[in-house]
This record gives structure tokens, sequence and C-alpha cells, in this order.
């Protein structure tokens, strides 16, 4: 059944909408059906921070508006895949799970235990899969050259997807990015944590997570950093401006979001369905290598 | 510009007059974070941790060893406790399968209780009971989703917010700033 609640998450709807934009363009693409879901509410990761409880709570109230609907989630935001895969996974506990209904009950709302949660990504890997993606793309990307970056809650906790990724040693983005006949980089900090979650408490501690990926990537040829998290996507693009200024640097390293890369094989509308235009480090130069 | 503080490592000796060895038991009493006791200080997440690697007084091998010890106060008022990027390699990659994680969530919430938290984490919980998302509604997205004809987000989740108060979050107090 390719149909799922879309859950958009905080950031992504108000602050990077062109992978709102180019996620819903491939969806529609693949048959993939995407349902709205008004009564979505955040995730909850960052309250866990003040209280573990409250994070379960929030992400169980969004598990189980879909389960009304008899829908599984689809994600694009990285941290709210694995908050909500986890939540998942400890609410299999019968005490944890009963507690939390309990306060659930107040709405009207139940969590069953019958949901999957899946990051887009995965739902292009295992739904779709890679053979019928290659047999999909039109234009030629072999020119250029790509390094990926996972997100650290795409892959974390392990127990929590299933086995689908060894979490350091990781394979899925590598496929998608492959498959679209873009080459990829190998690099030594591919497993970097962007520091996006930090970013509230320390901005200086997320500018040297980033400068050392930036680094690296800048001593390589590399057109583009792909990515699948619209934070590692604000840490690694829109933080380079900011960075050059704060600590004189020259950084401008395009960025993008996986289904941007995988619409552009496909013939996407770059502007429009995209919104390429959107980006503050431009991607003039990835486009230009496209033919 | 929100820089990290700076405080002198704790290097002077500790008086056991001054340990609370009930500590490491109200830690456990959180779920999930029962490998505690398995810790044997190999280092293996405080080596894979990246903010360890850019600022090494955040140092969760460090951190589970003063829990272990008592260091209840000292460990609770620290600001460094507030500095984890949430990677998980700690947990991910502890051959004794502790997970650190989610000690340091149990730590985090019992700071909180004591009024230690960050108030950054206290104002985006007010902003997430009023709105449902963690950034208030401004007209600069709204126009924006309309332009792109994204559709129309829904303000405001009052059963959101009658669930989260039922929680007790809604109360905590941020750390008074005496800087």
């Amino acid at each position: 059944m390719n149909k799922y609640a879309l859950f958009l998450g905080c950031t992504t709807p108000t602050k990077v909408f062109q992978y709102e934009l180019a996620s819903r363009w491939v969806c529609r693409y693949f048959g993939i059906e995407l349902i709205d879901i008004e009564d979505f509410v955040c995730c909850g990761i960052n309250q866990v921070n003040l209280s573990i409880e409250t994070g379960l709570l929030m992400a169980a109230m969004n598990l189980a508006l879909a389960e009304a609907k008899e829908l599984d989630i689809l994600t694009l935001c990285a941290a709210c895949t694995g908050a909500l895969a986890e939540t998942i996974e400890k609410l299999n506990d019968v005490t944890i799970r009963n507690g939390i209904n309990e306060k659930l009950r107040n709405v009207g709302l139940e969590y069953k235990g019958k949901i999957k949660v899946k990051h887009i990504s995965r739902v292009l890997y295992e739904d779709i899969g890679v053979e019928k993606i290659k047999r999909e793309v039109n234009k030629d990307l072999s020119g250029l050259q790509v390094a990926p970056h996972y997100g650290c809650h795409y892959l974390k906790p392990k127990s929590a997807f299933g086995g689908f990724e060894e979490p350091d040693n990781p394979k899925s983005l590598h496929q998608l990015i492959s498959v679209t006949g873009a080459h990829l980089v190998e690099y030594e900090t591919l497993g970097l944590c962007c520091g996006g979650k930090v970013f509230p408490v320390s901005e200086n501690l997320v500018d040297s997570l980033v400068q050392k990926k930036l680094d690296d990537l800048m001593n390589k040829e590399v057109d583009a950093m792909v990515l699948q998290c619209q934070t590692c996507y604000l840490m690694y693009s829109d933080r380079q401006k900011e960075i050059n200024k704060e600590y004189a640097k020259l950084y401008s390293l395009p960025v993008l979001l996986y289904p941007q890369l995988l619409g552009l094989a496909l013939g996407a509308n770059p502007v429009k369905e995209l919104g390429l235009n959107l980006h503050t480090v431009s991607v003039d130069r990835v486009l230009e290598k496209i033919t | 510009m929100n820089k990290v503080k700076r405080t002198p490592e704790i290097k002077q000796s500790v008086s056991s007059s001054e340990l609370e060895p009930n500590f490491k038991s109200e830690v456990l009493a959180h779920t999930d974070v029962q490998g505690l006791n398995a810790c044997f200080s190999c280092g293996t997440c405080s080596a894979g941790c990246p903010i360890h690697e850019v600022f090494p007084e955040y140092n969760p091998k460090k951190l589970a060893k003063m829990v272990s010890l008592g260091m209840k106060r000292q460990v609770l008022n620290s600001p460094y406790i507030w500095y984890c990027a949430t990677c998980r390699n700690c947990e991910q990659r502890c051959p004794q399968n502790v997970k650190f994680f989610n000690i340091l969530n149990a730590l985090k919430n019992m700071a909180a209780k004591e009024g230690y938290a960050p108030a950054v984490w206290i104002e985006q919980t007010k902003q997430v009971i009023k709105t449902g998302m963690v950034f208030p509604t401004e007209k600069s997205w709204v126009k924006k989703r309309e332009e792109l004809s994204l559709p129309f987000l829904k303000e405001g989740h009052p059963e959101l917010k009658k669930i989260i108060e039922l929680t007790g979050i809604d109360k905590i107090k941020p750390k008074v700033d005496t800087e």
C-alpha cells in the first residue's frame, strides 16, 4: 500500500519549503499517496530534554492520530523519524503504553501499536526500490560529484529501525544517490553529526562540527552535499553564510535534499517543482552540470 | 551569539561527605538506564562523541562515573549535560550496552525539576503548547506556503495543551543566569 500520512514536523514546513515541495513531487511521481493530517503536532523530541514522558506522549499522540486513519507515517525529518520510531519501540512495554494511553484518552485518542514510521528515503528504497527508480531516470547526472550525509536519527537508535541500517556503515542513501547517475564522494567525516539538536543551546558548538565536515569536503572534488533532513540542511547550508562571517571562511558548497537530486534525475522543473531557487547557497553549479 | 560556557574542570578531590550515595539509584529508577551498572569506564562513549572532540569538557565517560560516585549536585548543576548533540554514538558503540543517551536524558529531566534547565528549552515548550510546533506562526512563512501552493497549517492545538499539562512540563522553571 503506497499511501502514507505525511508528517512534516516543525522546521520543514516553515523554513525549508523546498524539501516539502520536492518530496511531494517525488511521491506523486511514484504514486505514493500522501495524506495531510492537520492535527499532527511537534514530534516531541526536544521536550525529552525536560520530560521524557512528555516527549513520549507527544509522539504517541501523532502515532494515534495516524492510526485512527489506518495510515502509516512518512517522515521528512530524520529527528522526527527517530523520535516516532523510538516511541513505537518504547510503547511495546505495556506499563508505559497504559500510562500514555491513560493521558491520550482525555482527548479521545488511543495508541494501539499497529503503525509503522518510515522516512521518505526508506520508502523510496524499500517500497519503490532502486531498480524501478533507475528505469525512470531520464537526465544525465554523471557529471556530478556528490557527498552523502545521512542524519543521525535516520540511523539511530538502530533497534527502532528493525536492523534497516548498520549505523556505522550505512548504505541506503549511497544507493539512492548512485541510482540517479551522480558519482559518490567517499569522505572521512561521513558519520559526523550536524549538531542541529544542540543549536538552540550553543551555536558555536554547531559551528565547530559543521566546519569539520565542510573542511573535509572542501579538500575534495565535490559539487554538492546531499542529505535527507531539513535540520542537517540548515546547519550545513544556511549556516555557511554565518560561519563565513564569524570565522572569516569562504565556504560555498551547494547542499541538496535527496528528493531534489532525484527530482533532477527524473526531469522535474528545478524551480517550480524542486524549489532550487530557495537555497541560500546557490546551486547553479550543480544545475550547469546536468544534461 | 550563544557561546559555550567554559568553567574550570573539576579536578579537586571530592569529599565523601559531599556525595549522595542514593543519586545512582535515583537515576536508575528511570526506564532504559539500567545498563549503567555495567559501565567499566572504557571510554568508548567519549571517544566517539563529536561534542567531546570539539569541547573536551563535555565528557560522557566522566559524567557516568560522577553519577556512580553520587556527585549529584555537581552533575545536575553542570551546564555540560545540556551540550549533547543527540547523535547517539555513545549508546550505539558501547560494548557494555549502556544507554548513556537515556542516562543523560534522565539527568536532564532531574536537573530541570531542580530548576537548572536552560531557558531556551522552557520557551520552546511554551511555544509548543501554544501552536503545536516549536516555532511561532509568522506571516512570512504563511504567505510563502500560499505562494508555493502548500497546504495551510492549522494553528493552535488545544488537545495537545490539555494532555501535555498532565505531565507537569509546563511547571518547570528555567535556570536563572547569574552571569
